[in-house]
C-alpha cells in the first residue's frame, strides 16, 4: 500500500513537507517569542508584560466578555444543536425527496458556507433595524451571542447527527419493544450514545465563539469588546506591542491546548466501544 | 375481525397518524435551531439583499423609490463619472483568491503525502498539527504576518538588501503581505479535503503502472492526481470563496492602496454609510461566490464523486 512508496519519494515527502509546517507554526511561535522582550529599561527576556495584563482593566474586562460570551452562546448553541442533530436523523422521513425534504439541510449548511462578512453585517443590519423598530437588541454582547449561536448550533448539530447516523437504529425500536416512552428512550438510550459527541460539540462551539472575528466585530456595540476586538483595535491603530502579543501567546496556548484536549478526548471515547479481539 | 388485523382503512389511518407523530417530535427537536437560523441569518441576508435596490437617505441608509443606482455604482459609475477603482479592486480580489488557491495546493500536496505515507495511527496526529493553528483567532494569525513581514522586519532587510523593494519600505502593507497572509490562512482548508482524497487513494492503480514500468512523475499524473481531484476542488472551493471576500488580511496587511472587495464592503457599513451600495457590492460577492459553487458541483457531478454522508 501507501508504505510501499519508494524511499527516495519518501524523503522528499519529509523534505518538502517540513518547511511547510515549520511555516505554519514559525509566525505563531514569534509571537510567543517576542511576549517574553524585556521590561522597559531591562536587557534580559522577563515575564514583565503578562504580569502587566493582569493589572490592565481593559482587558481583564474584555476577557471576561470573552468567556461570558463563549460559554453563553455555546450552552444555548449546543442545546439547539443536539436537538436538530438528534430529531433529523430520528424522526425525518427518508422516503419523501424534493425541496420540502432538503429544507432543513439547506437551512442547516447556510451559517456554515456564507461568508463571514456577510454574515455579520446582515446582522448588523437586521439589529439595527430592529432595534430601531422595538428598542430591544441594541448592539452588544446579546446580539453578538445571538450571532454566535446561529453559527455554533448547525456544527453541533453535524457532529450529534454523524454519530447518531453510526447507531442502529434497531436499537429504538428494541427499547420501545421494552416499553420506554419517548422521554425514558432520550435519558436512557439516546443521551448515553451521544454524550461525547454533546461534549465534542460544546468545546467546538466555544472554540468557535473564541476563534471568531469578523461576526463579532460587526454585531459589537461600544460596550462589548471582546478579546479578539480588544487586540484588532489595538493592531489596527498602534501597531504591534509586546503586551498584546503577550495576550496573543496566551490565546494561542489556550486554543491549542483545548484543541488538543478533544483530540484525546475523541480518540478516548473511539477506543471505547471497539470489540475485544484479542485477549 | 379486529381492528389489529387491519382493514385497509384502519391502517391508513394508523399510518398517517404514526407520520404526524413523527413530523410533531420533528418540529419539537429540529423547529428551534432552524427558526433560530431563519430569523437570525437567513430573514437578515435577505432583508440585505434587498437593501441593494434601494436608492441612499441622508443618512447613508436605504430609502425609497427602488433603483438600479446601487448597482451602476458597483460598474463604476458616480456624480463624479466614471473610475476604474471598483473593477481594479474586483479584480485584485480574483486574483488574489485565485493566486491563494494555487499556492496552497502547491504547499498542500507534499503534506498530505507525506501523512498519507505514515503509519495509520500516527496520520490523525500529524493532520491535527496542520490544523491547529486555524483554531487561533484569524486576527492573531493574521497579525503575526505584520511582525514578520514590517518595515523593521528581518526579511523587509533581506528584500531591501536584494534590491525587490526600496529602502526603509516594508514587505507590508501590499499585495504581496494580502498574498502571504490568504495563503497562510487558508492552507487548512486545503489540506483536509487533499486528504481526505488521498487516504482512500486505490494504490492498486499505482502498482499496475509501475508493473508497467511508468516513471515516476508519469505514475503521479496518471493514477495519483486524477483520484486526488474530487478532493482538490473541494480544496479550491474552501480556500478562493473565503479569500474571496475576506476582510480581515487585507485591513491588517494590504494598507489602503491594496483594497479587497470585503474591505470595500465593510467600509460602506463601518465608515461612511452607503447601505445600498454596500448590499449592491454583497450581491455581486455572492454571485460570484454562487457561480463557483454551481461550477464546483456540475465538475464534481461529471467526475461522478459523491458528497457522503450528510445531513
Amino acid at each position: 500500500m501507501s508504505q510501499q512508496l519508494a524511499r527516495p519519494i519518501r524523503r522528499a515527502l519529509l523534505i518538502t513537507s517540513m518547511p511547510v509546517y515549520l511555516l505554519l507554526y514559525a509566525p505563531l511561535a514569534l509571537i510567543a517569542v517576542f511576549s517574553f522582550a524585556p521590561a522597559p529599561g531591562g536587557a534580559s527576556a522577563s515575564a514583565h508584560w503578562y504580569a502587566d495584563l493582569l493589572h490592565d482593566p481593559d482587558v481583564l474586562a474584555a476577557l471576561r466578555r470573552s468567556l461570558i460570551l463563549g460559554i453563553g452562546s455555546s450552552i444555548l448553541g449546543t442545546i439547539l444543536g443536539t436537538l436538530m442533530g438528534f430529531g433529523l436523523s430520528r424522526f425525518r422521513t427518508r422516503a419523501r425527496t424534493g425541496f420540502a425534504a432538503a429544507l432543513p439541510s439547506l437551512i442547516i449548511y447556510t451559517p456554515i458556507i456564507m461568508p463571514s462578512l456577510v454574515f455579520g453585517i446582515s446582522d448588523l443590519i437586521f439589529f439595527n433595524l430592529m432595534h430601531k423598530a422595538t428598542g430591544l437588541f441594541s448592539a452588544g454582547l446579546l446580539t453578538m451571542g445571538i450571532a454566535h449561536v446561529t453559527f455554533q448550533a448547525p456544527y453541533v448539530a453535524l457532529v450529534v447527527f454523524a454519530r447518531m447516523a453510526g447507531l442502529d437504529p434497531n436499537l429504538f425500536e428494541a427499547s420501545q419493544d421494552l416499553y420506554a416512552d419517548a422521554r425514558q428512550s432520550f435519558l436512557h438510550l439516546t443521551m448515553p450514545v451521544i454524550r461525547p459527541a454533546i461534549i465534542g460539540g460544546f468545546l467546538l462551539a466555544f472554540t468557535l465563539s473564541i476563534d471568531d472575528f469578523t461576526i463579532s466585530y460587526f454585531t459589537a456595540g461600544p460596550g462589548s469588546t471582546t478579546l479578539p476586538i480588544y487586540i484588532y483595535s489595538a493592531v489596527a491603530l498602534k501597531g504591534i506591542s509586546p503586551d498584546i502579543n503577550a495576550l496573543a501567546t496566551l490565546m494561542i496556548a489556550t486554543v491549542i491546548g483545548i484543541g488538543l484536549l478533544q483530540y484525546v478526548f475523541s480518540r478516548q471515547k473511539e477506543r471505547h466501544p471497539m470489540p475485544r479481539t484479542g485477549d | 375481525m379486529s381492528a389489529l388485523t387491519g382493514s385497509p382503512f384502519l391502517q391508513g389511518t394508523a399510518e398517517r397518524a404514526e407520520r404526524a407523530a413523527r413530523a410533531l417530535r420533528l418540529w419539537i427537536t429540529a423547529g428551534p435551531g432552524l427558526v433560530w437560523i431563519v430569523i437570525f441569518l437567513i430573514l437578515p441576508s435577505a432583508i440585505l439583499l434587498a437593501i441593494g435596490f434601494f436608492s441612499i437617505g441622508n443618512y447613508g441608509n436605504p430609502h425609497l423609490p427602488l433603483t438600479l443606482e446601487p448597482f451602476r455604482e458597483v460598474a463604476g459609475y458616480s456624480i463624479l463619472g466614471w473610475s476604474p477603482d471598483n473593477i481594479e479592486t474586483i479584480l485584485r480580489s480574483l486574483l488574489q483568491a485565485i493566486s491563494a488557491a494555487i499556492l496552497t495546493i502547491l504547499l498542500a500536496y507534499p503534506v498530505v503525502f507525506f501523512i498519507v505515507a505514515q503509519p495509520v495511527a500516527l496520520r490523525p496526529l500529524l493532520l491535527l498539527f496542520v490544523i491547529l493553528p486555524s483554531w487561533t483567532n484569524q486576527v492573531v494569525r493574521t497579525y503575526a504576518w505584520m511582525e514578520l513581514l514590517g518595515p523593521g522586519s528581518a526579511l523587509s532587510h533581506l528584500a531591501q538588501t536584494l534590491g525587490f523593494i526600496p529602502p526603509h519600505l516594508g514587505l507590508m502593507p501590499g499585495v504581496f503581505a494580502m498574498q502571504i497572509g490568504l495563503t497562510y490562512n487558508y492552507l487548512p482548508y486545503m489540506v483536509v479535503p487533499l486528504y481526505a482524497a488521498a487516504e482512500k487513494l486505490d494504490w492498486t492503480l499505482v502498482e499496475a503502472g509501475r508493473d508497467l514500468y511508468a516513471s515516476g512523475t508519469k505514475l503521479f499524473w496518471s493514477a495519483v492526481f486524477p483520484q486526488t481531484i474530487p478532493g482538490l476542488l473541494s480544496g479550491i472551493i474552501l480556500v478562493a470563496i473565503p479569500a474571496f471576500g475576506d476582510y480581515v488580511v487585507p485591513t491588517l496587511l494590504g494598507g489602503g492602496k491594496s483594497m479587497m472587495i470585503g474591505s470595500l464592503i465593510a467600509s460602506q457599513f463601518l465608515d461612511t454609510p452607503n447601505w445600498p451600495y454596500g448590499a449592491a457590492l454583497t450581491i455581486f460577492m455572492l454571485v460570484f461566490t454562487c457561480g463557483g459553487l454551481i461550477v464546483f458541483r456540475v465538475m464534481s457531478k461529471r467526475l461522478g464523486t459523491s458528497e457522503g454522508s450528510m445531513i
